[in-house]
């Protein structure tokens, strides 16, 4: 008896998995079956058709901040992308455009925006003006704990209606629905580009005090946007489901549905090729294998991204940079550091074939990229690096094979790369000590845990006199932020009277005003007097990479990222 | 007995103290905050970093924040997660169902597999099915739930296309219908074999053994010598004697349920509390990351107190007073 029910109970157990299984391959078949017909049909006609679903992948899990006004991560951007819209938008020249707003000004400073009529929020609401007002002074509220008033601050009167001064930004007017008049506190080149463009639907959010917004439903789980597709439902950590937005005001899409999910990059590819993922951003290393897929065209589009080896140069004082570290203020020393490395084999055998040397702290893609014959290019020269070395009197006194420094002591180059789980980011890191060392000078390298990397340069960790470093620059072209001697953010600390005056005249209105030739020219100047100075070096730029389903058309890309889902459509 | 697990609760108390102290200690030696990552030069002014560092009491000495941090605690006020802006109890509460069920899918079928395999190999000892299933169990046993992960999304994911490799329901289902909970089921069924591999190969073994040991004492010879049937020997008298250390282990179990499994929830990206808590771990969330660590201690003892009660009850001579 009991054998009988032990072997009833196990055939229970095979039923119900093969049960499960038969479930989910049904299912699947199904679904396969239907997308060989489409290529079919599709190949025929290549009019964009309505219908389908669109399977997006992120790989890592949103924090569920869906608003524009309160998220912080690149992934919560990429959900957002779908369901809400900027004002505004970046052509391929990171050049701002009329989209649902457009402007004019005199001066630069007084704006007078005009929004299009009939633009739909998702709960039927007509978007106004007073939404984007609304907006603003959120974002400019005294209980907004998110990071973008920044971006408000320098409309007049922001600060004192944050600091509860005033009761009213006086520098935003409403004309009507439509109509709005923003001032800033003074004209700037770059007053457009830094403002926040992003309106908050404020029947949703009535009643909701600004400091509970963050956690609140109309955020997190039950967004409402202008954007081409509706949230659905929100599982939270997991996935986002939306469906079409039949009233998006630049055209209703194509697609029917767009399912966001969380998967771990790890298995990117197996879902990739079983066609279970429709699109996905994906680290280069991979590219190789995505690329050999023959259902999935990997996608390289211009990137806005720099990576740099800096010098520390100086420290931190609280509110400014003072030049006081003495090691590295040798220019030919630093010379001789670049042109020890060979940045073409470099970046050719750790960035994949998506990424280039770059000659200068700007993206080549940005529009006030210096061109190359205009600056010094520092071709791979090892002997040349020893000669300056010599030069400068780093010899080698005691004949161990690595130079001293002029005084005879002992010279070691501190280097420090940040470590996440990549496992090429310590090859790569050692690949550049190894130049360094084949031209005589002894280097350590140290591996920093990337959550901290930032905070110890900040505090001038000692192994981090030599480090490496990136940045991902904005639509706004302004390096103040990063290289000026005022900014926090500016690492080797690199204080040049001449780099400031450039960098203040460049966004300085009675300088450039708005004649934008005469602004690059400024940032050229600054670019060759960066790389004369070589605060840092400039390494490598790195393209994006976006993996899309062939069965996926019409999406295109450019340096300022995707172009609108609307018009994106699904072969069926 | 009632007396015992009292006396046994509030032993816990001091112990639980002490544990606050030292998960406070250890997530405040964390080099770093939760705003250390925040590097946007675009957006992020420096300003706003060193407000939001004074707001969060990040520049309060330590005891004075490790007692607001104590207090709130033993109120039930856990705090706000710093990633998600809203309370730990939200976030946790988000997370625990999919722990929960994971949890006890893999429970379930590491008992059951454990439990006919270990009394199969136990009654017939030294056969091929018995070598067969110690081998597979050497393998279960030897290969990291990593590895295992990654072959089994593979093979029944990528290759056969059984099982879906990751999340923990199929999108664009309602809430709680028979749909929906198949397919729940459906994709909690991979990673809760990978989870319970290491442990259903060693209670298989366990048991095993116990019933070898068992099969050889004076009682069975009695037993047989009395006529009765191999059968009830072995699945009333010995079965009895020899389930004991495995029922104990489910006390031990209770914690694996909750703290859910840290690799196995990466891998599958299954949204539940081991996942959690590796991306609190990484983004310096301390008030989600104190609250979890609170939690699997408080649930350790817990499951220390019901392993010892589950003793007394299956076995009557070491009851405890």
């Amino acid at each position: 008896m009991k054998k009988k029910s032990i072997v009833m109970l196990a055939a229970l157990m095979l039923v119900l998995s093969a049960f499960l299984a038969a479930c989910s391959s049904g299912e699947k078949a199904g679904t396969k079956e239907k997308e060989k017909e489409g290529t079919k049909s599709g190949e025929t006609a290549e009019k964009p058709q309505d219908g389908g679903t669109l399977t997006y992948s992120l790989d890592s899990a949103p924090e569920g901040k869906y608003n524009f006004a309160f998220y912080g991560t690149a992934v919560d951007a990429e959900v957002m992308e779908f369901f809400d819209e900027n004002l505004i938008k970046f052509d391929d020249k990171l050049q701002a455009q009329p989209h649902i707003a457009s402007w004019k000004t005199t001066d630069n400073k007084v704006y007078d925006f005009e929004i299009k009529k009939g633009v739909k929020w998702h709960n039927g609401d007509e978007l106004s003006v007073k939404d984007w007002e609304f907006a603003l002074k959120v974002v400019a509220d005294k209980d907004y704990e998110g990071p973008r008033f920044e971006n408000v601050v320098n409309i007049d009167g922001a600060q004192a209606y944050h600091d509860g001064k005033a009761k009213e930004i006086t520098g935003i007017k409403v004309v009507d629905d439509y109509n709005i008049q923003i001032t800033f506190d003074k004209a700037r080149v770059n007053n457009l580009e830094n403002l926040w463009t992003y309106p908050m639907n404020r029947t949703e959010f009535k009643g909701i005090a600004v400091k509970d917004m963050m956690s609140s439903a109309q955020v997190r789980t039950k967004p409402v946007g202008l954007g081409p597709f509706k949230v659905v439902k929100v599982v939270p950590g997991e996935s986002v489901e939306m469906e079409r937005f039949d009233d998006y005001f630049d055209g209703k899409p194509h697609i029917e549905k767009v399912n966001l999910k969380v998967i771990d990059p790890s298995l990117t590819v197996g879902e990739l090729k079983n066609d279970t993922l429709d699109m996905t951003s994906f680290h280069p290393s991979i590219i190789d294998q995505v690329s050999a897929l023959p259902n999935v065209n990997a996608v390289k589009y211009p990137g806005v991204s720099y990576y740099y080896v800096g010098f520390k140069l100086g420290n931190w004082d609280g509110k400014k940079n003072v030049a006081d570290e003495p090691k590295y203020q040798d220019l030919k020393l630093r010379e001789a550091m670049y042109y020890a490395i060979n940045r073409e084999e470099w970046v050719k055998a750790f960035f994949f074939g998506v990424g280039k040397p770059v000659n200068r702290p700007i993206p080549t893609n940005h529009w006030i990229a210096a061109d190359n014959k205009d600056l010094e290019q520092f071709n791979y020269d090892p002997e040349k690096a020893k000669q300056l070395l010599d030069e400068a009197g780093y010899k080698d006194v005691d004949g161990d094979g690595f130079r001293e420094d002029p005084k005879g002591k002992k010279f070691v180059v501190n280097f420090s790369h940040y470590a996440t789980s990549n496992p090429t980011f310590e090859t790569r890191a050692k690949a550049l000590t190894q130049y360094w060392e084949a031209v005589g000078l002894k280097s350590k390298l140290t591996m920093t845990d990337a959550n901290l990397y930032y905070d110890m340069l900040e505090k001038s960790d000692k192994s981090m006199e030599v480090f490496f470093g990136g940045w991902s620059t904005g639509s706004d072209p302004d390096p103040t932020p990063l290289w000026s001697s005022k900014a926090l953010w500016n690492y080797p600390r690199w204080v040049n009277a001449d780099s400031d005056k450039l960098l203040d005249q460049a966004i300085d209105m009675s300088v450039v005003g708005t004649d934008l030739d005469k602004r690059k020219d400024l940032y050229v100047q600054w670019q060759k007097l960066f790389m004369k100075e070589l605060p840092a070096l400039p390494i490598a730029e790195l393209e994006e990479t976006m993996a899309v389903n062939k069965r996926v058309q019409g999406v295109t890309f450019d340096v300022s990222g995707k172009n609108r889902p609307n018009v994106w459509w699904i072969k069926q | 007995m009632l007396k015992y697990a009292f006396r046994r609760l509030l032993g816990m108390i001091p112990m639980l103290l002490l544990t606050s102290i030292v998960v406070f200690t250890l997530a405040k030696l964390m080099p770093g905050d939760s705003l250390t990552g925040e590097i946007d030069p675009r957006n992020t002014n420096p300003k706003y970093i060193q407000e939001m560092r004074d707001k969060l009491g990040y520049n309060d000495p330590m005891p004075k924040q490790y007692f607001r941090w104590i207090s709130n605690f033993s109120e039930g006020e856990f705090g706000k997660s710093t990633r998600f802006k809203i309370p730990v109890s939200e976030v946790i509460g988000e997370r625990l169902p999919n722990t929960l069920l994971l949890g006890f899918a893999s429970i379930l079928i590491t008992y059951m597999l454990a439990f006919f395999m270990g009394l199969y190999s136990g009654r017939k000892p030294y056969t091929l099915g018995d070598n067969l299933i110690g081998g597979l169990n050497y393998i279960g046993l030897s290969v990291p739930a990593f590895i295992a992960g990654v072959f089994a999304i593979f093979l029944f994911s990528f290759k056969l296309d059984w099982f879906p490799s990751n999340g923990s329901v199929a999108i664009g289902l309602t809430d709680g219908t028979f749909e929906w909970w198949m397919s729940r089921l459906h994709h909690v069924f991979l990673p809760a074999v990978v989870l319970g591999l290491l442990a259903t190969a060693s209670y298989t073994q366990f048991l095993r053994n116990d019933i070898i040991e068992n099969s050889r004492k004076d009682y069975v010879r009695t037993a047989r010598a009395k006529g009765t049937p191999e059968k009830k020997i072995y699945n009333v008298h010995i079965l009895r004697n020899s389930i004991i250390p495995l029922i104990t282990f489910l006390g031990f179990d209770i914690v694996a349920i909750i703290s859910g499994a840290i690799i196995t929830e990466t891998i599958f990206t299954y949204p539940g509390l081991g996942q959690l808590f590796l991306q609190s771990v990484s983004t310096r969330d301390y008030p989600v990351l104190m609250t979890l660590t609170m939690m699997f201690s408080f649930l350790t003892l817990v499951g220390n107190l019901i392993a010892d009660i589950l003793y007394g009850v299956v076995d009557p001579r070491i009851r405890l007073d």
